[in-house]
Parts: structure tokens; sequence; C-alpha cells
């Protein structure tokens, strides 16, 4: 498998948000990626357990992870969940020696095929804002790719949130918060979702963990999607 | 180990999640900050830099904390003050209760440093009275209520229930119009601040070269505590000391725009000596119109240790203006419940050394690691990295969430958090 991209889906889309891993598999056919998945046997990348704190089982369960990618001859991995993006490019840089692969996220993905893709969008009119992700944005530094494909659509009219970039508000799902005080963690998604700029008629994240609570907090007649799943719209799929 | 340390959070997040009166009160704070924020920002462009010169200052300034406080306590002392070092909590108030005495009236401008003691329960229990001068401080304290926010400590309190809680007070109907509230504290605290017999303050910076203390703020109630009673009582934490005047100057510059989103606060008082006169005779008499004492308590309690700690030492560096907390998408939800003695995610970590790491192990869980504070905070402090940390290490003795739990298991029996 030395050539080929590794889709990691992560937990998230493989049983919470499924819609965004099947996005993204079609986008990476219709891109012609030579790509595969781990399927049932992908794993966890240890992120959930170093946000928690837990972090002896997190090393142990990463160190498992690196060391079957690194095994199976992984010199690219490709994930839409930036949790394991930030995870595997940082968490293992900064705790294991030779990472044998690149980590990049879809958005990154997708904006270097951009040529490619480009031909496939189709005019869309829509009123959308981004949201950006904690762990894409303010940790690992991506703000602009996402933005540059959805520009790419045609029609399409990009809103911004007041506060944006490094200065988004979170969706309240990060850092455990979900799981260990789910109350908490709606209202802060249904708070960030009172800022949306008015008309908006689609906010897109790019992380299935943002969705996943903005759909549940979302107290406005808006739609919400993730980036994959509004590219594949775009592309007629 | 019992669950009571996550329970009882969980029950303290849920009363301050479903309130909609404090929860109407953060949220027209939080925009009103905000925009006056924004705007201060936008008027003073040169602050960028000012506050990275006050990251370098803050940076090495810790680093010598003891000296620092050794040479501001040897120029209080020369200029005719006292100066006390307290290791921690309890030295602090036995100091005081000393200095009191019993049967005193206090007034007190805001303090937290005074908070972290729980210094005006040792007083009132030492039959002395106290009195919050600060607004907030004073509606919170006539409420019995506790902070909720460091620089605007009733921020959860919606002028209805400030208008009821006067009403109170004065025994006569006062209507739900801010002037009108101003003005009822105004004419209640105007008395007491001229036959107090100790004013106590804190201090936002203190210059060492001269022992200088700076206390900034707006509505004049800390120049009447600091200047009116006969003896001043100031404490401070230790890593509130920079070397010089110029260093202090810096640090007055960057506080008013990130802690209230003003351009400048309108009092800022220097002072370094009690009050003095030499005008008959040549003959120097201490106490002219201000207090003839004064009294000035550096206090460790865990800042020391803090500084011993590679990661957290980080956390000295706050300059408490307590913009972090109206930015905090957590705060906003939560308010003075997500946190302890201090609030938001530095003050998760600030209530860890200075009331103990357990007291915060249910907060920090409610935390989504965003990292916006470290974006917003003028000293960029990397307050994620302090939460990820002690977090790491409250697991490690135990204080691991029930549900997180579950998650690890899942993960090393099937390979994913749901256990599917």
């Amino acid at each position: 498998m030395p050539q080929k991209v590794l889709y990691w889906k992560g937990c998230m889309s493989r049983f919470r948000t499924r819609s965004i891993a099947d996005s993204i598999e079609r986008l990476l056919n219709l891109l012609n990626v030579d790509y595969t998945t781990l399927g049932e046997d992908e794993g966890c990348c240890g992120s959930v357990l170093y946000r928690t704190g837990q972090t002896a089982d997190a090393l142990l369960v990463s160190k498992r992870t690196l060391e079957r990618l690194s095994s199976l001859g992984v010199k690219e991995v490709v994930t839409g969940c930036p949790g394991c993006f930030r995870t595997m490019s940082l968490d293992y840089a900064n705790f294991f020696r030779n990472v044998p692969f690149k980590v990049r996220h879809i958005s990154q993905f997708l904006f270097d095929m951009r040529d490619e893709l480009r031909d496939h969008l189709r005019p869309m009119k829509a009123k959308v804002v981004y949201h950006d992700p904690c762990h894409l944005g303010r940790h690992m530094g991506v703000y602009e790719e996402p933005r540059a494909l959805i520009k790419m659509i045609p029609e399409v009219d990009l809103l911004e949130f007041k506060y944006n970039r490094n200065k988004a508000l979170c969706c309240g799902s990060g850092g455990g918060v979900r799981s260990a005080f789910p109350e908490v963690s709606l209202e802060v998604a249904k708070s960030t979702l009172l800022e949306l700029p008015e008309g908006t008629e689609i906010v897109v994240t790019a992380c299935p963990f943002c969705k996943y609570n903005f759909v549940e907090g979302n107290n406005k007649k808006v739609e919400v999607i993730d980036l994959p799943e509004l590219i594949l719209r775009a592309c007629g799929g | 180990m019992s669950d009571e340390w996550f329970s009882s959070k969980k029950e303290e997040f849920m009363r301050w999640l479903y309130d909609e009166n404090r929860r109407r009160g953060l949220s027209r704070a939080v925009s009103s900050y905000t925009a006056a924020r924004d705007y201060a920002l936008s008027c003073l462009p040169h602050l960028e830099k000012t506050r990275k010169e006050v990251r370098k200052i803050k940076e090495s300034a810790v680093e010598q904390m003891d000296e620092l406080r050794k040479i501001a306590s040897e120029r209080i002392t020369e200029s005719h003050g006292n100066a006390y070092f307290a290791r921690d909590a309890d030295e602090a108030r036995k100091i005081f209760l000393e200095l009191v005495g019993n049967g005193k009236t206090v007034v007190k401008s805001k303090s937290l440093v005074t908070e972290e003691i729980h210094l005006n329960e040792a007083l009132q229990r030492n039959g002395n009275r106290v009195f919050e001068t600060d607004l907030g401080e004073f509606i919170i304290q006539i409420r019995g209520e506790k902070p909720t926010h460091i620089i605007n400590p009733s921020v959860h309190v919606p002028k209805e229930e400030v208008a009821e809680t006067f009403s109170k007070l004065v025994g006569r109907e006062v209507k739900p119009d801010i002037p009108e509230l101003v003005g009822v504290a105004r004419e209640y605290l105007r008395d007491k601040f001229c036959k107090a017999d100790v004013g106590i303050t804190g201090a936002n910076v203190v210059a060492a070269s001269t022992g200088t203390l700076f206390i900034i703020e707006n509505e004049g109630n800390a120049r009447f505590v600091s200047n009116a009673p006969p003896v001043h009582i100031c404490i401070t934490g230790i890593e509130k000391i920079v070397p010089t005047l110029e260093d202090a100057f810096k640090v007055v510059q960057v506080l008013p725009p990130y802690a209230t989103g003003i351009l400048m606060s309108a009092y800022v008082s220097m002072i370094t000596s009690p009050s003095r006169t030499a005008d008959i005779e040549k003959t120097l008499v201490y106490g002219a119109h201000g207090p003839k004492e004064l009294h000035v308590i550096f206090l460790d309690n865990g800042r020391s240790r803090m500084l011993r700690d590679p990661i957290m030492k980080e956390a000295l560096y706050c300059l408490r203006c307590g913009g972090c907390m109206y930015e905090c998408p957590v705060y906003r939800v939560l308010g003075g419940s997500f946190g302890h003695n201090y609030f938001g995610g530095i003050g998760i970590i600030w209530s860890a050394f200075t009331a103990g790491e357990e007291k915060v192990a249910a907060a920090i869980d409610a935390c989504t690691k965003c990292g916006r504070c470290k974006e917003v905070c003028p000293l960029e402090i990397d307050v994620p990295k302090m939460i990820e940390c002690l977090k790491s290490r409250l697991v490690e003795k135990g204080y691991l969430a029930d549900k997180h739990r579950i998650i690890k298991e899942n993960i090393m029996k099937r390979g994913n958090p749901f256990g599917e």
C-alpha cells in the first residue's frame, strides 16, 4: 500500500456522522484518488484520551496506532476530523520519534487538488457561514483552505461570523465536555449559534464534533453541514 | 472515590445554566464589554507593542519574585510604611487581625486576594464591621453571594434584582434604573469612608525600586478607602511586583482597555508612603490628610510553587484583566460556577494553586480547551496547555469523570469511544 493515501475516518465519522465519511469517500473517488481505509480495524488515534487527561492511556493507544500505520507502510494520512489531525500531527510528533507519515486535513487535501476539483463544481445559490473548528483553526492554524474551497463554488455567498478565524467561538463539544457535561456543551452550541450573521442559510463546519453539536443545538432554521458534504453537493452528489 | 466532587459541581452548573436572570445579566455584560474593548483597542494601536513588552517584563519579574519582594519591602519600610510577608492565607489573616483588632469599622475596595484568603469572614468573626465599597462587591455583599467575575463581581445580577436588593437595604422602593441604583450606593456608603478605622485595598502592580503601589479603578472608592481612614492596609500577591516605575506604567496602560474596554481608568493611585507633611518648621509629621499608617502585605500562598512548576509558571504573568472570561464560550453560559475562587480557564489554574487542585477537579471538565482565551489574552498566556496538564495530574490522583472512564474502557476494548 506504500503509494496509497490512507483516509483515516475517525471515530465520530465512523459511528455518529457517517455522512461526512461517505462524502469524503465519494469526493476521493470523484477525484480519482488512489486511497484506502482501515475499515472496521481503524482503531483510535488517542485524541479523546489526551484531551480528557488520560495521558498514560493516550500514549499507549497512540503508540499502538502509530506502530500499526508504520508497519503498513503508510506515508500519507488524510482525515476529516480535526481532533485526529491535531493528535496525529502534533501529539505524535511531540511524544514519539520517527512519525513516518504526513497528515493533512481534508480541507488541505482538497485545496491542494483544487485544479482537479474546480471542473466538478456547479453553481449553488446559498448564503453560507463558515465556523472555524478549534482543533483545525486555533490549534493547527488552518483557516484559509476551507474558505478558499467554499469560495470556489460558483454563486455561493460566504458570510463570516463577527468573531472568526483565531477569534472564533467554540461549538462546545471539545475537550470531553460533551461527555462530562452534555447540558453545558449544548448551551455553548446554542449561544454560539446566536451569533449567526443575518441571512445565513447554511452553517458549514469542518469537524464532525462541531457538526454533531450544532445539529443538536440548532434552534434556528438553518442547515448545518460539514465542508466535504457541501463540496460534494456542489459537485452534484 | 465517591463522585461527590463531580456531582456537586454539576448541580452548581445546572443552577447557573438554567437561571435566566443570571444568563441575561451575563450576556448584557459580554456584549457591552466586547464592543467597548474593540473600540478601545482600535484607538490605541501602540498597545500591541506595549502588551508584548509587558509580557517580557513579567517573564523576567516572576523569575526574581523573591528578590523584588525584598527590595519593595525595604523601600516601603524606608518610607515609613510597614511591609510584611505572608507565606499562606493563614499567615495573612493573622497579620490582618493583629493590625485591625476588633470592634473596628473597615472599608474595602475590591481585592481578589482578600477573597482568596477569606479575609472578610475572619474580620467579621473578630467583631469588625466590613463594608465593600466597589459597587459590584457591595451588591453581592448585601446579597450574601460570592463574586462571579474578577473585574465585575456582580456581573450576573441584572438591574431588576439590584433594585430589589437595594429596596430592602434602604427601606424604600428603588426603581431598576441604573443611575438611580448607583446613587443609592453612593449615598449609603458616603459616611462609611470617613468614619472607618481601617481601609483595605489590593494593588494592581507594585514597582519594587520605589516601593510604589498602583491601584487602578474607575469608581473613586479605592481613593477614599486608601485615603480617608487613618490606617491603610494593602495586600497583594508577590507576582504583582515589577522592577521599576517604568515597568509598572506599561502594565497600567494595558490593564484598562482589556479589563473594562476603556482607554484609561478614571483613577490610578500611586502610593509610596503614609501621608506626611513638613510644612511647619520642616519637621516631618505622618498623617496629614491621608493615613498615618501604611501596611503592605505581600502574599505567597502557592505563587512560589507555581514558579517552580515549568508548565504552570506562565499563570503568574496574568494581570487579572478578566478579559478572557467574557470571551470564554463556557464562562458565557456558566458564569461564576466555572472555576472556584478565580474563574474561567486561567482561574482554574489559580484556584488549583491557591485553594487546592481538588476544588477544580470537576470544573476543569467543562473547559473545551478551545484556546480562545489564549488568543484574546494581552499576554498570550497558554491557558489550554496548562489546563491539559492539570487535568492529567488530576486524573492520576483519581479525579476521572465516570463518562470519561467508560470512554477509555471502550477504546481499550473496542478501539472506539462508543464501544460499538
